[in-house]
């Protein structure tokens, strides 16, 4: 048994656990156990590690600890010029890129005080909302994962696959888009855009209710999420928690709505709002949110007007000196881009409020008093993307 | 001719003995071990067999192709994956109990198999007639929770020993469950006739010794003329239900997988095993799965009696290959049509190959496996063939369903939660098999 | 709990329900994997894979002006050129041209930047070489594609 107590001990990871009530050698107290879940664990949904203090399977506390996905892109940012950034913000939530470039360039148009036109706006909607689906698919199919129901996955996946067809034949890559450039759409859709649109509206809503089917009725599946990973309102705001997480605690508050941008005004849609904040409610409001991101695809797709896709752009972005902060609704929550500009051609500073990071803070409140596996589904229903948590 | 050897044929030609029973004990016991041997290599080869269907109905409900490299249709990838285990490097972890997390693997793999001794499939097809054959069956197999304990304990790591904390309550309790619903079937066989309540009631049948031979309780069923998941509907029904629940639990299935909740717990219990050892855990699963399914079908489902039993038919003659009823001809023939219908498969497979160069040991390989399937199939129309192959068949076929939903539960359920578990177990499944047990009783009151 | 729901509970109707659905998808007809090596996927027009350089289909003349415009619009910085004027004509000439392959992330920025669209990156995906020195491509290789090993039996 002593060599055991040594070894843990000496483990790196004990000496930085801040937990309550951790008497000293915390190792001789037989109630509790630390559990290392990560970053090799197949469902922290990456490289995230989370230290679990058990009790039998209860969970007394948690400590996350990110970083191992750090690529330093803020960083990066600071040394190229404010296009050739764009890519790099793909590879933050590489789950929704469209989003994340959506983002960026609207955050430069801002500072450059200029708007993309008409068609370009459309365009990008019918995209962000595409990726919306995409990524709600991708999170119910690991989601469902998490909790042991492995066929959605495949299913999600399969119907995910159509989205990414629409990525690749409008800006050449599936994942990874780089689909906007500041100032519009470097793009023109290509033929047959709306049409392939309207086919998948009408080819992904009989797909959501199978995965209703298998999941939202489901007993096992009620049993597993109901009441689980609760979290109110008041400390979604307080933990600054956005996205479908703070409003399946009862606050309506979608950028979209709240600060329209990108002509999302234009759009009749509703908010999905939850009620309880447990992990069911959560779902239900995406799988609500993938119904109405379909009914702005139709409506954007119907309005779609003609017109250039580029705004007229400096051939050399060089933004006058000052800063700005553009908020969007991504697939997570709310991404926001603060730019500081020195009136140089590359940015002064981009901070990147990424939803997945703040609201990764939420878990501990979370998951205290539940059990082992409730954690796992907790992660899986706030819905993080590591390559967003550690930039 | 010595007597033992003389038994062996009597045996072999004639189908009306009991296994275990010989006057001759040499003979008993040889013909117990070409039974070990038999089973073992038949459960194996199941085993192998089982993996391949599962990865390819698992992969066909998720809209994916499964296996398709290795062998036409991934038929040898089984083959190939056990190849890779037994050649693996063993990793035994520094902090392990050395003895222990060697014997773990040996004890579940000695009780998945010693279940096998008493299991009939067929009413002379069986190692052993042991009169206590249900008791011993359900004993053996509850010994299976210690090597899952041991494998937990003795990883020295903390998702094994979660695991294994874990399958030991789950076991412990849904064998309560399963108990309370065996129970009520032993409680069937003691009872005669049909299920009519009044006639159980005020009848005339006197009173008969109920049995936990498992050939026995198949022989009631004969008897009273009827699966006992039929026998005071819905009551076989419900305690039918509860078994199987209990019987996923109990071999940690979806949705009850949680000792090695892939997501929870990495692979729970053997997270620190690979290589061969991790292939016997493997091995042992599926064998279990196999083992409680037959006691399920042994209880319920009639065992080796095919669907219809009691009906027969019009005479009729062929000379030569049969003679009785045309109903009984009609499933007498219906192994060989299985097997004929599976080459038929194989051989639509073997045409619709890709007609490509990569493929042409792949077609003759699947063209092969057609022909060994027909090939069977035309065995099995042999009269003496068919007449001794018949019970086993049933019995297979029975299994297979179970084995099917085992995949089918697999593909569609999410797992339930480790106190969502104990509840159902605990607060649903016990009194619900403690209220079957007092109604069958109480129904059989009198017979 | 009214009678329905109670009804729908005891029938383990929700359950049966999703047992369907997975029971119907086994129809071979729903299979969505593709066999990669022998269905090739069809890859859009726009497609960013491997870069080309391309040249003057009738005099065989590189496309490339050496203007560097793709070297400085590329955030990894992985294009090299390098150009000698040449007397007589009193133009840049394109010496050599380096793309660094392993650094790449298919950005398209390169392909945006380039006024004569003499750098393209084609619907080509198969990039895999067994060293790293393999995926730093040289004119040659920009302009003809990559010359695999052919094995043959």
């Amino acid at each position: 048994m002593s060599e055991i107590l040594k070894s843990e001990q000496s483990a790196s990871s004990v000496k930085h656990l801040e937990l309550e009530a951790t008497p000293s050698p915390a190792y001789l107290d037989s109630d509790e156990l630390i559990l290392n879940m990560g970053p090799q664990h197949p469902s922290t949904h990456g490289v995230l590690r989370v230290i679990l203090k058990l009790d039998g399977e209860k969970v007394m506390g948690t400590e996350c600890v990110i970083g191992y996905l750090h690529r330093g892109v803020e960083k990066i940012a600071e040394h190229r010029t404010y296009a050739m950034f764009n890519p790099y913000v793909d590879r933050m939530d590489y789950v929704a890129a469209v989003s994340n470039g959506l983002g960026y360039c609207e955050a430069v148009e801002k500072l450059l005080n200029i708007e993309a036109p008409p068609r370009a706006q459309h365009i990008r909607v019918i995209l962000a909302e595409l990726n919306r689906l995409a990524s709600h698919m991708l999170w119910l199919g690991t989601h469902a994962l998490d909790i042991g129901a492995i066929t959605p996955l495949f299913y999600t996946f399969r119907d995910r696959e159509e989205i990414l067809k629409i990525f690749e034949k409008y800006c050449g890559a599936r994942l990874t888009t780089h689909a906007f450039r500041i100032g519009g759409c470097l793009y023109e859709t290509y033929e047959g855009f709306e049409d392939e649109c309207r086919n998948f509206v009408k080819f992904v809503r009989p797909k959501i209710d199978e995965y209703e089917t298998l999941l939202t009725t489901n007993r096992i599946w009620v049993e597993r999420t109901k009441g689980v990973g609760y979290i109110s309102g008041d400390d979604c705001k307080a933990m600054g928690v956005t996205g479908p997480v703070l409003r399946a605690s009862g606050v309506k508050w979608d950028i979209r709505k709240a600060q329209p941008y990108s002509g999302y005004q234009n759009f009749d849609f509703d908010i999905p709002v939850g009620t309880n904040g447990d992990t069911y409610d959560r779902y239900l409001v995406r799988i609500a949110e993938m119904r109405q991101s379909l009914r702005i695809i139709e409506q954007a797709v119907e309005k779609l007007p003609e017109g250039p896709v580029m705004a007229k752009v400096p051939k050399v972005v060089k933004p006058a000196v000052g800063e700005v902060y553009h908020g969007i609704e991504s697939p997570k929550g709310e991404l926001g881009y603060f730019i500081v500009s020195d009136g140089s051609t590359q940015p002064y500073r981009i901070r990147v409020r990424p939803p997945s990071f703040v609201n990764l803070q939420a878990l501990d409140m979370m998951v205290r008093g539940a059990l082992v596996a409730d954690v796992v589904a907790v992660i899986g229903t706030i819905d993080i993307v590591l390559g967003e948590v550690d930039r | 001719m010595p007597q033992w050897l003389q038994s062996v044929v009597d045996y072999v030609t004639k189908s009306n003995n009991t296994p275990g029973w010989y006057a001759d004990p040499v003979a008993s016991a040889i013909w117990a071990l070409i039974y070990i041997i038999l089973i073992f290599t038949g459960v194996s080869i199941a085993v192998i067999a089982m993996n391949w269907l599962e990865r390819k109905i698992l992969a066909h409900m998720q809209v994916r192709l499964g296996p398709m490299r290795v062998g036409p249709h991934g038929l040898l990838q089984p083959i190939a994956d056990a190849l890779k285990l037994l050649i693996k490097e063993d990793i035994m972890p520094d902090q392990a109990d050395k003895v222990v997390f060697w014997l773990a693997p040996v004890t579940i793999v000695i009780t998945a198999f010693t279940v096998y001794i008493v299991i009939p499939f067929g009413p002379t097809h069986a190692v052993t007639d042991m009169n206590i054959g249900l008791l011993f069956m359900l004993g053996v197999s509850s010994i299976g929770v210690l090597g899952i304990i041991m494998a937990g304990w003795a990883s020295n790591s903390h998702y094994p020993l979660m695991g294994s904390l874990r399958s030991s309550a789950q076991m412990v309790s849904y064998e309560i469950a399963m108990g309370m619903a065996v129970v009520s079937a032993v409680l069937m066989t003691s009872f005669k006739g049909g299920g009519n309540f009044f006639r159980q009631i005020y009848g005339t049948g006197g009173a008969s010794v109920g049995t936990l031979s498992m050939i026995g309780i198949v022989r009631a069923q004969e008897a009273q003329q009827t699966w006992f998941l039929f026998k005071f509907f819905p009551l076989g029904l419900i305690a039918f239900f509860i078994f199987a629940v209990a019987m996923v639990a109990e071999t940690n299935r979806a949705p009850f997988d949680l000792p090695e909740a892939e997501s929870e717990l990495v692979a729970g219990f053997h997270t620190e095993y690979s290589g061969f050892r991790w292939s016997l855990f493997f091995l042992a699963e599926y064998a279990a799965m196999i083992a409680v399914s037959s006691i399920a079908v042994t209880l319920w489902l009639g065992g080796w009696m095919r669907p219809f039993a009691s009906l027969h038919g019009p005479n009729v003659e062929i000379p030569n290959y049969w003679s009785g009823g045309a109903i009984d001809l009609a499933f007498a023939l219906v192994p060989a049509l299985t097997f004929f219908v599976l080459a038929l498969f194989a051989f639509i497979g073997t045409v619709r190959m890709p007609k490509h160069r990569a493929f042409r040991v792949q077609t003759i390989g699947l063209a092969g496996f057609a022909l060994a399937l027909g090939f069977i199939g035309l065995v099995l129309l042999e009269p003496h063939v068919r007449d001794r192959v018949q019970d086993i068949f049933w019995f297979s076929l029975k299994v297979a369903v179970f084995m099917y939903m085992y995949i089918w539960y697999r593909g569609t359920f999410p797992r339930y939660r480790f106190d969502q578990l104990m509840h159902l177990g605990w607060k649903f499944m016990i009194p619900t098999g403690i209220a079957v047990l007092i109604l069958t009783a109480a129904l059989g009151l009198g017979s | 709990m009214t009678m329905k729901k109670l009804l729908r509970k005891v029938l383990l109707l929700d359950l049966l329900q999703g047992l369907s659905l997975t029971f119907r998808y086994q129809d071979p007809k729903e299979i969505y994997t593709e066999q990669y090596p022998l269905q090739r996927p069809e890859v859009a027009e726009r497609y960013r894979g491997a870069p080309r350089l391309n040249v003057n289909p009738d005099t065989n003349e590189t496309l490339c002006i050496a203007c560097d415009l793709c070297a400085l619009a590329c955030p990894e910085h992985l294009i090299v050129v390098t150009s000698e004027r040449n007397e007589k004509t009193r133009r840049k000439e394109l010496t050599t041209f380096t793309y660094d392959l392993s650094r790449c992330m298919f950005c398209g920025l390169c392909e945006d930047a380039c006024p004569t669209d003499a750098l393209e990156l084609t619907q080509d995906f198969e990039l895999a070489n067994y060293t790293r020195e393999g995926a730093i491509w040289d004119r040659q290789t920009l302009e003809q594609g990559p010359q695999p090993t052919v094995y043959k039996k």
